[in-house]
């Protein structure tokens, strides 16, 4: 049997009511169904400005001088008197004369209580106006730094297409056929890294993430449109793939460029037909890169001249990558494969992301005999 | 790569670009693929005056001119004398939004000989002849409204 209050133990609850309402630091009114004022917190009469004596009784879109009297609040309002269920709480403007206009969200819910006869709102209002400034300050830096590293691309662009127009002008001008050679060399190194930063710039990835088929690929056309000659059939091929961090994919893409350029000039000899194929393969940190052709083979020697800036380059560029540079015997032509096998510490991948091996790459055939295998002394690719 | 002589016959070029080492090395290769190419120019008032004078088959364009990003407006104007546009800059998004005024754009870093087979691709392909190898810089623009409207 449920124990009736006695009227002395009604006001104090409604006094106690009152002055938590009174005392919330977020701002709140308590309306009657007719959205009049029963009682405003201290908080909404500091920041809205209104004054509690003359403001209690009035209808809410009477407050201040009208500016609460606002389309969207009183959909709201009343949507939520009649019952309607689920009324989003709603967003307004406060406009007031000689004060910037704040950005409000007004949310209403109809106290349940045993009263029936009076219903009661209860109205919670958020100022987001700063809030919502500083996520525009932020979009703002953001795109502002979007701008700045759209320009520093153009300049690294442009720098780069100088330096590749220096060293084809100056290639030009050399009656030495070697320098001539080694200047369109360095120019294909050039382009190497150019083509990795057009990749970069128009990336899905972001600036992040290289895509390493799409790379190599890229390599491939270029290079054959600078060293193969309409009347030597060579073809490259790119097989497998793996996604890597920038400053890898730089490495990976200069190893590539040395080794086909090595390639293209030693194992087709005479105008030779044939295939240069380039395949990456990765599982966890382990990863294969290997660029092998169908041509003559190295020497039988095997003297491989280590002081060719071509091998240099690739096995200092390996080294940095920690891996090994290994040069087989195919069955036609060569092999090499740079080689990386370490364990990953505490997930540190050094900037390879791991991706599945591809069924076809990366497998050592049977029978290949192993010339060289060396991360530091070795000769890479020269024949 | 020999670059293929029988389609660049009698077609002139005009380059637009203010770093000079990189219009002459454009020149150099353009010209032995068999190319006529205009003397080069890096100021767009000068460029009119060629395309009136000799009306190049296709006008290579760099956006920034000498600090300024004249050769959007240039575009313009060749598209309005009937010349087709290459824009040739590192600007690839500038470059983008100005694609009612070009058929394409081959942004820097670019080989010199991947722009003679993207100049090659793009004459042949204005006479419809999309056979010839495209290098993979080089972007092409559509030309119908619809296109260019869903492209942005």
């Amino acid at each position: 049997m449920a124990i009736l209050p006695r009227d002395d133990d009604e006001d104090v609850a409604l006094s106690l009511t009152m002055a938590v309402i009174a005392a919330s630091p977020t701002p709140l009114l308590l309306l009657d169904g007719e959205f009049r004022l029963v009682v405003a917190s201290t908080s909404f009469c500091q920041s809205f400005g209104i004054d509690p004596g003359t403001a209690t009784g009035c209808e809410v879109f009477m407050l201040g001088a009208g500016e609460w009297n606002v389309g969207s609040l009183r959909k709201l309002l009343v949507g939520i008197a009649s019952g309607v269920a689920q009324i989003e709480p709603c967003e307004m403007d406060l406009k007031r004369s000689g004060k910037e206009t704040r950005r409000l969200i007004v949310q209403v819910s109809q106290l349940v209580y045993e009263d029936l006869d009076h219903p009661r709102l209860l109205m919670a209002v958020a100022d987001v106006t700063d809030a919502r400034s500083g996520v525009r300050a932020k979009d703002e830096a953001i795109a502002h730094i979007g701008v700045l590293l759209q320009e520093v691309r153009h300049r690294v662009a442009n720098s780069l297409q100088i330096v590749s127009a220096v060293l084809l002008q100056t290639a030009r001008r050399t009656n030495s056929v070697e320098t001539r050679e080694q200047l369109k060399d360095a120019h294909n190194r050039v382009m190497s890294v150019a083509a990795l930063e057009r990749q970069l710039s128009a990336s899905p990835y972001g600036d992040e993430i290289v895509e390493l088929r799409t790379y190599f690929t890229t390599l491939c056309d270029n290079i054959a449109a600078s060293l193969i000659d309409d009347s030597q059939c060579i073809t490259l091929s790119v097989t497998g793939s793996g996604l890597v961090t920038p400053r890898v994919s730089v490495s990976l893409g200069l190893i590539v460029t040395e080794l086909i350029i090595n390639a293209v000039k030693h194992a087709f000899p005479h105008g030779r037909s044939g295939r240069i194929e380039i395949g990456y393969a990765a599982n966890g940190s382990h990863w294969t890169l290997s660029v092998s052709d169908d041509g003559i083979g190295p020497p039988i020697d095997a003297g491989l001249d280590n002081t060719k800036l071509g091998t240099s380059i690739v096995r200092a560029l390996a080294k940095q990558l920690d891996a090994n540079v290994e040069v087989t015997l195919g069955n036609p032509g060569t092999i090499v494969r740079i080689e990386c096998a370490k364990v990953a510490l505490g997930g540190e991948n050094d900037g390879f992301m791991p991706t599945a091996p591809s069924q076809e790459d990366g497998q050592r055939k049977q029978g290949d005999h192993v010339l060289e295998r060396s991360n530091t002394n070795g000769h890479a690719a020269r024949r | 790569m020999d670059m293929p002589h029988v389609d660049s016959a009698c077609k002139t070029l005009m380059i637009v670009e203010d770093e000079v080492l990189v219009a002459m090395t454009l020149r150099d290769e353009l010209e032995e693929a068999g190319y006529d190419v205009l003397d080069l120019t890096e100021r767009p008032e000068e460029a009119i005056a060629f395309a009136l004078e000799s009306a190049p088959d296709l006008a290579l364009v760099n956006i920034q001119l000498n600090g300024r990003n004249d050769g959007i407006a240039l575009a313009e104007q060749l598209k309005a004398l009937n010349i087709p546009v290459l824009f040739i800059s590192g600007q690839v998004s500038r470059a983008k939004t100005a694609q009612t005024v070009a058929i394409g754009s081959m942004p820097k870093p670019y080989s010199p000989t991947d722009m003679v087979l993207a100049v090659t691709w793009l004459l042949a392909s204005l006479k419809g002849d999309e056979s010839r190898f495209r290098p993979a810089g080089l972007e092409v623009f559509p030309t119908n409204t619809d296109e260019i409207a869903s492209a942005q």
